[in-house]
């Protein structure tokens, strides 16, 4: 049980806390099922509540916009960055801290799933809103509701350029030489639902984009007949007309209509191995065993893609709890279990740049395909290099003894051979870089 | 202490200089550029003479121009690369794409960088050139390893140091902690190696002024000018991807490339005459524009090639220009590829590292026998 235990916090979750191990060693598989539980999914911290919603983000963006008229873009440019630093440390500190930490990986999953990074003014404001009302709501629902609410909230919305698409046959299309943008069907085909080699085609991303056409932001000057409103239907932008894609046809249902197609997506076989993998992927190894892909594509057919199901078949399978350690820790899950094992936000490195070339940092993804989930992307021999100049300024910062350390964040997955090692350290800040930067540490 | 010691020279010794039995290192330099996003090779480098080019898209050609040859124009922001063609030191390819004819950028950069016409491989051409060529090597520069470098060769990276090193002692046992850890082994002793050779070049990568790409051209320049420095350097650079506000964004990209151009120059120093950089991307952007003043996913684009290795290629538009008329277009709305990514890469391997037929099937197996553009 005791390994199991190791294995729950480990793999499962975010890294144990103090005491984490022995609190789950009772029934490990108990209390990961615990945790599939909707609320454990949402942002739990006391910061998290004074944070914005999308109608505070477009009312503020509606805001700037005027003041940015007006002057005064120096402050304005300061005010955005606070806001995003305080959406970020929220995130971190809830990760830190959590006693849902397996709820919490799932929902992280599902956020980098549906990147929307903050990349651009508009999402600097509405990638923290996105996550917390498109997102971890939905983690344990249905897969469909799940991809609506992010497809079309207005965080997806503006970061993939949607209030930039104009149904081509519309009235205000023609007369002011606009067409359609393609980028969000694109995502949403290749990296949401079907996957790359799902088997659609360029009529399918243009198909869908039309659907999508009329889907804006609140604060795009198509939603300006409907003020107060974080995402309007502006019809005179949809492209009108029934609509085929992957050979199935769509009868014309205006605002109706790219919701259909988001449903029929949901339920493709495509989207369920491509999901499937993607999951096996992250919780198993970078080339994850066939079985348990399709053990997991098996549960989302039969269940139609019910999320809470999937972690549920997740926990069960036996490849999900085998050793040795074979996932590298991404940059941030380090950072995440370094924090959590020894109560020490500064792990996240705080506002300062000086982890930013290598810490993955929450909604700060460089592309809409987030952040790469195999350690071949990002365990060069440079990232290899900063994250012992990282273990070196946590484990100055640290009180925990590294014996201590080993014990309760390892348990038995620190060897023998790690033990003797930090014993011979020449100073204890030594021997704790050395028990972060330890295999059985910098794997899961 | 001592073994250790010598345990981290020898890693360095084994990785860039090569054991006494390799050939020895060639002389010629390769950075190969990648500007992620899909440059927008026809907004970059339009045919002024072309009468299509102002009804497919007026609003994005360039106020500002540099004539080239043959009707062409460059952005006004690529001051250096312009200097450069007319001195006979840089040239373009237009109409350029690789064998792949897919719009999605992420299968499109695989392809690129695997060297695969549809399917993506684990592992990059220029890591299967490393081993076909063992006295080659490779570095890339910014934290994560690109796809083309990955593959049994081994390679290096480095990023610009941001936090105080830790010390030798710490990094020799972690050496050893890591003995039955071969994954982690590998990418630390990579990193020792690569650091060696940065305190060791006179003009540290720590010194440079520059900021973003022009820092990582310029740290790649001085790697690879370095006694035993690699052959060759990968440098990626993000932000080309331009669906609307185009002129804009394409200018505080270009600016930006213009800058690491010259800072890569600068500090090649002498090995310029050695050296081509070649900058490439995952395709080209519709010939129209899509209504946003930008352009969406399309199919050709242009590559840069700027360096003294050039030779008699240099100060030329390389290659077929397929023209603009409605007809021409690929699906009637892309730039036609006239030109092949893989038969530039080919040339640069045989023009630089003298690479034959065999030696190029074994880089690209899927394009075995294909064209190979020269360069000479």
């Amino acid at each position: 049980m005791l390994m199991e235990a190791a294995l729950a916090s480990v793999r499962f979750g975010l890294g144990a806390q103090p005491g984490e191990m022995a609190r789950a060693a009772a029934d490990p598989q108990a209390w990961l099922r615990a945790q599939i539980n909707p609320t454990a999914a949402h942002l739990g911290t006391r910061a998290a509540q004074a944070l914005p919603t999308s109608n505070d983000a477009i009312t503020a963006l509606v805001k700037r916009r005027k003041d940015m008229k007006a002057g005064g873009d120096e402050a304005l440019r300061r005010a955005a960055r606070r806001s995003l630093v305080q959406e970020i440390s929220a995130r971190n500190q809830h990760a830190q801290r959590t006693q849902t930490p397996f709820a919490e990986r799932w929902a992280q999953f599902w956020a980098n799933h549906f990147t929307v990074a903050a990349t651009r003014i508009e999402t600097v404001y509405l990638a923290g809103p996105f996550e917390r009302e498109a997102i971890r709501p939905h983690v344990f629902g249905r897969f469909e509701t799940l991809l609506k609410a992010a497809t079309l909230h207005a965080g997806m919305l503006s970061y993939l350029d949607n209030h930039r698409s104009f149904g081509p046959s519309t009235r205000v299309a023609q007369r002011r030489g606009l067409g359609l943008n393609e980028n969000l069907a694109r995502e949403v085909l290749e990296l949401h639902t079907l996957g790359v080699d799902g088997g659609y085609t360029q009529t399918d991303v243009e198909s869908l984009a039309k659907a999508l056409t009329g889907y804006v932001p609140g604060f795009s000057p198509a939603a300006r007949r409907d003020p107060g409103k974080p995402v309007v239907f502006a019809e005179f932008v949809h492209e009108p007309g029934a609509k085929t894609l992957m050979r199935q046809c769509f009868r014309a249902d205006g605002q109706g209509q790219a919701p259909a197609m988001l449903d029929f997506l949901s339920q493709h076989p495509s989207t369920a191995n491509h999901i499937s993998r993607k999951l096996a992927r992250h919780f198993i190894a970078d080339m994850p065993p066939r079985s348990a892909v399709d053990a997991l594509t098996h549960t989302f057919n039969r269940t139609r893609g019910d999320l809470g199901a999937i972690a549920q078949q997740l926990i069960e399978l036996e490849e999900a709890w085998a050793l040795p350690l074979v996932k590298v820790k991404t940059p941030q899950e380090l950072m995440i279990s370094a924090a959590r094992i020894l109560g020490l936000s500064s792990a996240f490195g705080g506002a300062r740049k000086s982890y930013a070339g290598f810490a993955q940092t929450p909604l700060l993804a460089p592309s809409p395909a987030g952040w790469a989930d195999t350690a071949d992307v990002w365990l060069s021999p440079d990232a290899m290099m900063k994250r012992v100049e990282w273990a070196n300024q946590v484990a100055r910062r640290s009180r925990m003894p590294a014996n201590v350390f080993l014990t309760e964040a390892l348990g038995p997955l620190a060897s023998a051979a790690d033990h003797s090692t930090l014993r011979r350290a020449e100073s204890p800040a030594q021997a704790m870089t050395l028990a972060l930067m330890s295999p059985a540490f910098q794997r899961r | 202490m001592i073994s250790r010691r010598v345990l981290l020279a020898g890693i360095g010794a084994a990785t860039f200089a090569g054991p006494m039995a390799r050939a020895a290192q060639p002389k010629a330099k390769l950075i190969l550029v990648v500007l992620r996003g899909a440059m927008d090779g026809l907004g970059v480098v339009p045919k002024l003479d072309d009468p299509y080019l102002g009804e497919h898209r007026k609003a994005l050609v360039p106020s500002k121009t540099l004539s080239l040859t043959d009707g062409f124009a460059l952005d006004a922001h690529l001051t250096a690369l312009h200097q450069w063609f007319l001195a006979g030191e840089a040239s373009i390819v237009h109409a350029i794409s690789g064998p792949w004819r897919d719009r999605s950028h992420f299968l499109s950069q695989d392809l690129l960088e695997s060297g695969g016409v549809t399917a993506a491989g684990r592992t990059g051409w220029l890591n299967r050139a490393l081993s076909v060529h063992s006295s080659l090597s490779a570095v890339s520069i910014g934290p994560a390893q690109p796809l083309i470098l990955k593959g049994s060769a081994q390679t290096s990276s480095w990023s610009p140091p941001v936090l105080p090193p830790a010390s030798p002692d710490t990094i020799a046992r972690l050496m050893d902690m890591y003995a039955a850890d071969p994954i982690l082994q590998q990418a630390l002793g990579q990193a020792i190696a690569t650091n060696a050779m940065t305190q060791t070049t006179k003009s540290s990568t720590r010194g440079g002024r520059e900021q973003g790409f022009a820092k990582h051209m310029a740290a790649a320049a001085r790697l690879m000018t370095a006694p035993g420095g690699p052959n060759i350097a990968v440098v990626c650079m993000d932000g080309w991807d331009t669906h609307s506000a185009q002129i804009g964004r394409l200018g505080r990209s270009l600016r930006a490339l213009n800058e690491g151009l010259i800072a890569g120059r600068s500090a090649l120093k002498e090995t310029w005459e050695d050296t081509v950089i070649a900058c490439v991307t995952e395709f080209g952007r519709t010939v129209r524009d899509n209504g946003a003043k930008g352009t969406d996913h399309g199919t050709a684009g242009a590559a840069f090639l700027a360096g003294g290795a050039l030779k008699t290629a240099g100060g030329k538009m390389l290659g077929d220009w397929p023209g603009l008329a409605p007809g021409a277009l690929y699906q009637n709305r892309d730039l036609y590829p006239a030109n092949d990514l893989h038969a530039l890469f080919k040339g640069l391997l045989t023009q630089l590292y003298g690479f034959d037929a065999p030696g190029l099937a074994k880089v690209f197996p899927d394009t075995r026998g294909g064209p190979v553009m020269r360069l000479a």
